[in-house]
């Protein structure tokens, strides 16, 4: 279910769920409930495009936190009538929904907070910010230099002094404190709900597991249900302790699987392995680390925690590459297998980095797929998945 | 123990039916694949059996494979193109380490370790650019026969500069140098060259010998030159090349029958 499809029966959906699993499968008709709600009480809605965004700086001014980036076929035409074909489908997704009107939650936003991470994303930016109003912050690609960090903190500041006049507040540390605390809370439960999967068999299949992604971030009450998913799931894997699965293993890198752009992690699943692990921006990579509570400059937190996130937009993106090593090393995978939108070269060109890494140091088979939105090439996908698990579990 | 492996692909139906306890290919089976898939594989099954000989029953198992394998309502199990051409490469040539196969729409370039296993492999994404669907539209194009375009291409004297990205903006370049009077003999080999391009790029890095040359483009005369030149390394062309998949889904389906002997009560 896409953006667009968010239905109107909300007596029907607004009643509690007694499984916390079923309850995460409406994602965005709650998204839209909540939204459209806050934004009734007054709350801004704030359009995020990107991992990098700090959430916490949107929360303390008081603002919802929306992901815009768009994940449907449906819309890249219109797109392509003023983008490039040759552009990723991500980022024509999701002007396409601007131009179409079709993302209620874009429709709604009363400011959009973007990056300068790759190129196309960026002179995208400038396009929707013609019609949208946009805060665009400038993020140094450098990963390792120290003056980088303090930039971006700087920019972080900006952000924070731009909503602050866009919205008549004062945002206060301790307003960013109550943020920290919401998000490390929300970031935590998706990390341990994220960690089940090193259990095997694992409780859930990787597109279970996706499904606890919210496009929303900070939205209270998801957190209380993931604790009960928690449980739940902690039951399951002690009664299945003794299981013998089988699938094979995967651990999943690359570009985000944006709500509506699962196919692949579903034609991985519907050849017969389990994807115990997904290292990008939909997945373990921004809640790996927590923002640290006790800093006496929150605000300089903040932009510490963002800064260290390891997308393939920063050079040299070695941080990237020890992540890989550690979510090898605790979920134990059979294969990687790294997925590439068509035409984003940043995660193309370093893709050489990360075959290099799996199969020359962790020793394991690996397979890279590129591919866009259309699902003309699923047969095509599926023998390539297909032949990977022949090869990485031979009988 | 008569197995059989059927390599369903784009363009052929191939069929091989492979006698266990004579460690022999006791017969083989090709047609044009079309709309109607299950049934093609049917009655071109059914007629490499009765050419062969062989009753239906005598037959332990069917392994299906190619991009059609799930299409092959008879098959006792599916394998994928990489696992089967590894397979009949082994058979074939077990010291080889490399394997360009290069059918309809699909190239693919298969890295062996010592014993046959596969070790890694690559393979075309949508675009038919490094396939034969290439030289099909160059047949169209130059108005010839596919099966004299490697003729043709043998009488180059300074072969054409083709695009590798792209089928579709090969296809605008070949007719860019037919007006330009370029002969068709080197627009020929330009293609050959192209396709050889792409599959070495494919590969992304240098292919280990002894190499060997499967699909059913291997057939075309002057394609295993492109190849061996572009890859710098000398190829082998496979003894009856368009037949290597079905010939290792036929010898896999001896294990899998094997396997199913074993496991029964």
């Amino acid at each position: 279910m896409l953006f667009e499809c968010a239905h109107r029966e909300r007596s029907e959906r607004m009643s509690p769920t007694a499984d916390p699993i079923a309850h995460f499968g409406a994602m965005i008709d709650r998204c839209y409930d909540y939204a459209e709600a806050a934004k009734a009480a007054g709350r801004p809605i704030v359009g995020i495009m990107c991992e990098f965004t700090p959430r916490e700086i949107i929360l303390a001014a008081n603002a919802v936190p929306v992901c815009l980036c768009g994940g449907s076929a449906a819309t890249i035409p219109a797109a392509e009538q003023v983008l490039p074909t040759n552009l990723c489908p991500l980022i024509k997704s999701t002007f396409g929904y601007h131009l179409t009107g079709n993302n209620p939650f874009l429709n709604w936003a009363d400011l959009i907070v973007a990056e300068t991470t790759c190129d196309g994303k960026k002179k995208m930016f400038e396009l929707l910010g013609e019609s949208k109003p946009m805060h665009v912050l400038e993020l140094p690609h450098k990963a390792n230099a120290p003056e980088a960090l303090a930039y971006w903190t700087d920019e972080v500041r900006k952000l924070k002094t731009a909503l602050e006049t866009r919205f008549g507040l004062q945002i206060t540390d301790a307003d960013l404190r109550r943020a920290i605390r919401l998000m490390n809370r929300e970031r935590g439960l998706r990390r341990r709900l994220a960690q089940l999967m090193r259990h095997d068999p694992p409780p859930l299949t990787g597109r279970q597991l996706l499904e606890f992604k919210s496009i929303i971030s900070g939205m209270e009450p998801d957190l209380d249900q993931y604790e009960s998913a928690l449980r739940l799931l902690t039951a399951r894997t002690a009664h299945t302790a003794t299981t013998v699965d089988n699938r094979a293993r995967v651990l999943l890198t690359g570009v985000p699987l944006v709500h509506g752009a699962e196919r692949v992690l579903e034609l991985i699943e519907n050849s017969g392995a389990v994807v115990v692990a997904m290292e990008n921006c939909t997945g373990l990579k921004p809640i790996l680390d927590d923002v640290d509570e006790l800093d006496p400059d929150p605000l300089a937190a903040i932009a510490r925690k963002y800064y260290h996130l390891p997308c393939s937009v920063l050079t040299p993106n070695s941080g990237r590459l020890c992540t890989l090593r550690e979510l090898a090393a605790a979920y134990r995978p059979h294969c990687v297998i790294e997925l590439i939108w068509q035409a984003c070269l940043t995660y193309d060109v370093e893709s050489h980095h990360v075959r290099k890494l799996a199969e020359e140091e962790l020793h394991l088979p690996y397979l890279k797929i590129t591919t866009d939105y259309s699902p003309s090439d699923s047969a095509r996908i599926t023998a390539r998945i297909e032949a990977l698990l022949e090869t990485a579990r031979p009988d | 123990m008569i197995c059989a492996g059927i390599d369903a692909g784009s363009r052929a139906i191939k069929v091989v039916l492979f006698d266990h306890a004579r460690s022999m290919v006791i017969g083989r089976g090709l047609a044009d694949q079309g709309v109607a898939q299950p049934r093609l594989a049917e009655e071109i099954f059914a007629a490499t059996l009765s050419k062969a000989g062989i009753d239906r029953h005598q037959v332990r198992s069917v392994v299906a494979t190619g991009y059609g394998r799930n299409r092959v309502a008879f098959a006792t199990t599916t394998i994928t193109e990489i696992t089967c051409h590894a397979r009949g490469v082994f058979h074939l040539a077990p010291d080889t380490r490399s394997i360009v196969e290069i059918g309809g729409q699909d190239s693919k370039v298969i890295r062996l370790e010592n014993g046959g296993r596969v070790r890694d492999f690559a393979m075309n994404d949508r675009c038919a650019a490094g396939t034969g669907r290439f030289l099909e539209i160059l047949a169209a194009r130059l108005d010839a026969d596919w099966s004299k375009l490697g003729d043709l291409s043998q009488q180059s004297r300074q072969p054409a500069l083709i695009s590798s990205t792209c089928v579709v903006f090969a296809e605008t370049e070949i007719i860019g140098l037919l007006a330009e009077g370029v002969p068709a003999a080197d627009i020929a080999a330009g293609v050959q060259n192209s396709i050889a391009t792409r599959v070495m790029a494919m590969a992304g890095r240098p292919l280990t010998a002894p190499v060997l040359f499967t699909g059913g483009v291997a057939l075309q005369p002057g394609m295993v030159r492109a190849l061996a030149t572009t890859l710098d390394c000398p190829v082998q062309v496979a003894p009856e090349p368009q037949f290597t998949g079905a010939l290792g889904a036929a010898l896999l389906a001896a294990r899998i029958a094997a396997t199913a002997s074993t496991s029964s009560p």
